[in-house]
């Protein structure tokens, strides 16, 4: 009877498994290319405390800044593309704009100043762009490559773009901005934009200890849940359940406000930690980050798998790398990385239903 | 020791659930409700929309927020449509007006508890 209100759009969920020390593993790649980080949660199940040197490097994820009003046209000045884009690793993205209904913005690290506008300012300000593919946001993306040789300063290109910026329409935004240096060289974006309202945040640390938490079981080898382990989407809901704060108690209305369960095969462990972390969060920390629980976690085996899941901004207009994303009615735009007792590990790379596929 | 292997799954289906995060605003803020009776208002405005055959699918109160009034829902993403419908629609609570705020509809649940758009920095 209802036939035609029953269709949903599919999903995409690429999961990899491999070795930590495997050669064709890629896990560095997708945690490179995922730029745009807003928070991670890292559940340990059979601890009820977080290693030393764990919790330190939780507690020191880098700061990062919000530059108030910052017109765009300010990124494309030489001081800014010599030291801040040629330099090291920028990061930088529209603070509170929601990409379904505002313009955003998002400078990637590998100098791509990506802007997603409506199209009444695209057509204001003449330069090309794409269409966006996701519905009901009638929005367009327009790609300048800051370390392309016709946009170095006072070439055809640059010139366009800043006339653009700033007689056309002069764009600015709240602009959260982070930067990693390899070495320490150069001078800080601080000082670059210390003629701008700034403020510099450190990422929020949150944990809880969970006790009698039932934790599905996993195999390593059974990726796609067929024998031994949960499947990955089971898996991720319960995830999700246990990082939403869902009771695992038996329910005292008898199954009438909920009937979820933990999937099977299931244990039951004495206490877990789960740790959450939350601002601007570069690649490079995360990746610095599975280090540290290789070697505080897995090779001491404090426990038997843990899992890291990376959410990325809802409001991103790129998800992996400069591949599409937009919000449609969820936003998602996520990895949850899987780590085993012998180093093997999952990936499960998900975003919304008319994004790109995660690589 | 077996050597490991690389291994690629891509997962492309129709979801099983679809997952909602929603807020209830009442006419009286002062009003507090507990999570049995929000599962039954929303109950009461499916079967009033849709009738007893119609709103004859499960769907569960996962969590739910008496300070805030914030629940996450679970369904079949074959109820999706009528449940984000009668959620739309319902605008009465024990006589006062209410709406539901659909903050955020995902196939994945992770996925509603990292929301970026409830960053804030002083």
């Amino acid at each position: 009877m209802f036939s035609h209100l029953e269709k949903t759009p599919r999903t995409l969920l690429v999961c990899e498994r491999s070795h930590l020390d495997h050669e064709d593993a890629r896990l560095g790649r997708h945690v490179e290319q995922h730029s745009f980080n807003h928070q991670l949660s890292l559940l340990v199940p059979g601890c009820d405390r977080l290693p030393a040197e764990l919790d330190a490097a939780l507690k020191g994820m880098r700061s990062f800044l919000l530059v108030r009003d910052l017109p765009l046209a300010r990124l494309l000045e030489e001081d800014f593309i010599d030291q801040a884009v040629h330099k090291g690793s920028t990061y930088g993205l529209s603070y509170r704009t929601r990409i379904d209904e505002d313009n955003c913005y998002a400078l990637l690290p590998n100098g791509k100043l990506v802007l997603s506008v409506d199209k009444d300012t695209y057509e204001v300000l003449g330069l090309e762009g794409e269409t966006i593919a996701v519905p009901a946001q009638a929005s367009r993306a327009i790609r300048v490559d800051l370390k392309d040789k016709t946009m170095s300063p006072g070439g055809r290109g640059h010139q366009r773009v800043l006339k653009a910026l700033t007689e056309h329409t002069p764009l600015s935004c709240d602009l959260l901005l982070s930067q990693h240096l390899p070495g320490g060289e150069g001078p800080a974006l601080q000082s670059l934009l210390s003629n701008h309202k700034l403020s510099e945040h450190r990422p929020r640390v949150s944990s809880r200890v969970m006790t009698s938490l039932p934790c599905p079981t996993l195999a390593t080898s059974d990726l796609q849940g067929e024998r031994r382990s949960c499947d990955p989407q089971s898996f991720l809901e319960w995830l999700g359940a246990v990082d939403a704060g869902v009771s695992f108690e038996e329910d005292r209305s008898g199954g009438y406000l909920s009937t979820y369960q933990c999937p099977q095969p299931q244990t039951l462990v004495d206490a877990a930690v789960r740790c959450g972390v939350s601002g601007l969060l570069l690649p490079e920390d995360i990746y610095s980050l599975v280090d540290v629980l290789r070697r505080s976690v897995l090779e001491p085996k404090l426990a038997p798998w843990l899992a890291l899941t990376v959410h990325g901004f809802q409001d991103s207009p790129v998800s992996w790398g400069t591949a599409e994303h937009g919000f449609l009615s969820g936003g998602e735009n996520f990895y949850t990385l899987v780590l085993f007792q012998n180093l093997d590990y999952w990936i499960c790379m998900a975003t919304g239903s008319h994004d790109a596929c995660p690589p | 020791m077996q050597p490991a292997i690389f291994e690629r799954v891509v997962v492309k289906n129709s979801p099983v659930y679809q997952y909602m995060k929603v807020s209830l605003v009442l006419e009286h803020v002062q009003t507090k409700l507990t999570a049995v009776e929000l599962k039954h208002l929303i109950t009461t405005g499916l079967k009033s929309l849709y009738g007893e055959v119609g709103a004859a699918f499960p769907f569960d109160l996962l969590t739910f927020e008496e300070d805030t009034l914030t629940a996450v829902l679970r369904v079949y993403s074959r109820g999706l449509v009528r449940l984000w419908s009668s959620l739309t629609l319902l605008g009465f609570f024990q006589q006062q007006r209410c709406a539901f705020r659909v903050l955020q509809v995902s196939p994945y649940l992770l996925s509603l508890t990292g929301n970026s758009r409830d960053l804030t920095l002083d």
